[in-house]
């Protein structure tokens, strides 16, 4: 038994240490270098990114998480936050500028804005994930880092977000985590990403195309190329109709960092 | 006695005014104070095409017609300059010459201060126009308060989206102009209706 717990220490250690073989942030995946392949994209765009190896938060930014960062920051608490920055909704499940309420400490945090997030990022010595980072934690399955390949786990993902959102949301980390050992990136919250606004979407209809012109200069939108993918497809929708200081009820984030 | 202080008080009033249109620092200028939904709140600094380290808050006390561009566009931005000025035209038509016209680059990589400054001797554009740097990120933050979206594809072109911004001299949000080759009568009329406030 004793052997037994010793051996999975050491797996679980030798997952949190980096290329380079600097130990990780606590809580945080190393999702290795790897190369994307982008679904939604313009005719300009390249099809294929490199993305450097980082770390990434296993776990949603949860209420007693934010709480201690507006604890520290009163700038960001709900009474106090700039409108430019926030919308009216900030916080709004919370009882106050400083408590929670109802509301647990242990579910991600929602209803934060984009800069908002940003912020507490920036405090924790962190950044938001770009999308493509975000994308490429998420294509994990629970067996593999690529679950394209996977029907059963595409299957799953199509119900979980054909689903309604739930009203209260799950404490983080209660489900199984993915390849990488991340939680939550499906069936939780939406996660800021910090290019959500290069999502930009024009109709597909012929008639949109001269306004493709007048609203996007260069490209003509994206367009999405492989929709087989729904989910990856509804979450390039969705950003696209974000702006950076909504807050949504079931909008929350996670943190990477670079290695 | 008392016509010569009312001389030096009209005088000093005089010089008060004659301050340059463009980014005056000149605080005796009747200036609304940040509000809350001000952009002019952000810290951050930025560079003008003149070399000068510069604030969005030196922005405040006339309204600001705000775009964001980036020097080597060929199609969109031309048009969006274009636009700008017709709006600078319809405005002097009417009297009204005292709003700024600022644009900021998105391509912090190639447009540097020499570069801006080349692009605004080439459009003769005067000093009521104030061309900005700043880093990637400050960039970013600003293009999410106004709303303009940007991507760098893979030959370094952006695409973005074409808004202009007309801000109070707050620097609050007041109007936009969506898209390229607008009528200007509305954002005309929203800059005049802030004249009259």
């Amino acid at each position: 038994m004793r052997q037994f717990i010793r051996i999975t220490f050491a797996t679980l250690a030798a997952l949190s240490i980096s290329a380079a073989g600097e130990p990780l942030p606590t809580n945080m995946a190393l999702i290795p270098a790897t190369q994307y392949r982008v679904p939604y994209r313009s005719d300009s765009d390249a099809k294929v990114v490199e993305v450097k190896e980082f770390a990434i938060d296993r776990l949603p930014v949860t209420n007693g998480d934010f709480l201690e960062f507006v604890q520290a920051n009163p700038g960001w608490q709900r009474s106090k936050v700039k409108r430019i920055f926030a919308d009216e909704n900030y916080l709004g499940h919370w009882a106050s500028d400083l408590e929670l309420g109802g509301a647990d400490p242990r579910a991600p945090v929602t209803r934060v804005s984009w800069f908002a997030a940003r912020a507490y990022a920036r405090w924790k010595g962190k950044r938001l994930p770009t999308t493509v980072e975000w994308e490429v934690a998420a294509l994990a399955s629970e067996k593999a880092a690529n679950g394209e390949s996977d029907p059963e786990f595409k299957r799953r993902l199509q119900a979980l977000y054909f689903s309604p959102a739930c009203d209260v949301l799950p404490r983080v980390g209660s489900k199984a985590p993915n390849f990488y050992g991340v939680y939550d990136l499906h069936g939780a919250a939406w996660e800021w990403v910090a290019d959500f606004s290069t999502a930009m979407v024009t109709g597909d209809a012929r008639g949109d195309t001269g306004l493709d012109r007048q609203l996007f200069c260069g490209s003509s939108g994206q367009n999405g190329k492989d929709r087989s993918d729904f989910p990856a497809f509804m979450r390039f929708a969705f950003r696209s109709s974000l702006k950076a200081s909504y807050t949504v009820p079931n909008l929350g984030f996670r943190c990477v960092q670079d290695l | 006695m008392k016509s010569i202080v009312i001389l030096l008080s009209v005088l000093l009033q005089a010089a008060a005014f004659a301050a340059p249109a463009c980014c005056s620092t000149n605080s005796s200028l009747p200036a609304s104070a940040p509000t809350d939904k001000s952009i002019y709140q952000v810290e951050t600094t930025w560079t003008s095409d003149l070399n000068k380290p510069f604030k969005l808050a030196q922005l405040t006390g006339k309204p600001q017609i705000v775009a964001m561009f980036f020097a080597s566009c060929k199609y969109a931005c031309p048009i969006i300059v274009h636009d700008i000025r017709r709006i600078e035209a319809g405005l002097k038509e009417a009297g009204i010459t005292n709003v700024g016209f600022v644009l900021v680059t998105i391509d912090v990589e190639r447009d540097t201060v020499q570069r801006l400054h080349a692009y605004r001797e080439q459009r003769g554009l005067d000093d009521n126009w104030l061309l900005l740097r700043g880093t990637s990120e400050d960039t970013l933050e600003l293009g999410a308060l106004l709303g303009v979206k940007y991507k760098k594809d893979a030959r370094g072109q952006f695409a973005h989206s074409n808004v202009i911004t007309v801000l109070n001299a707050a620097g609050e949000i007041v109007h936009q102009q969506v898209g390229l080759n607008v009528e200007p009568a509305e954002t005309i009329a929203a800059v005049k209706s802030l004249a009259k406030k």
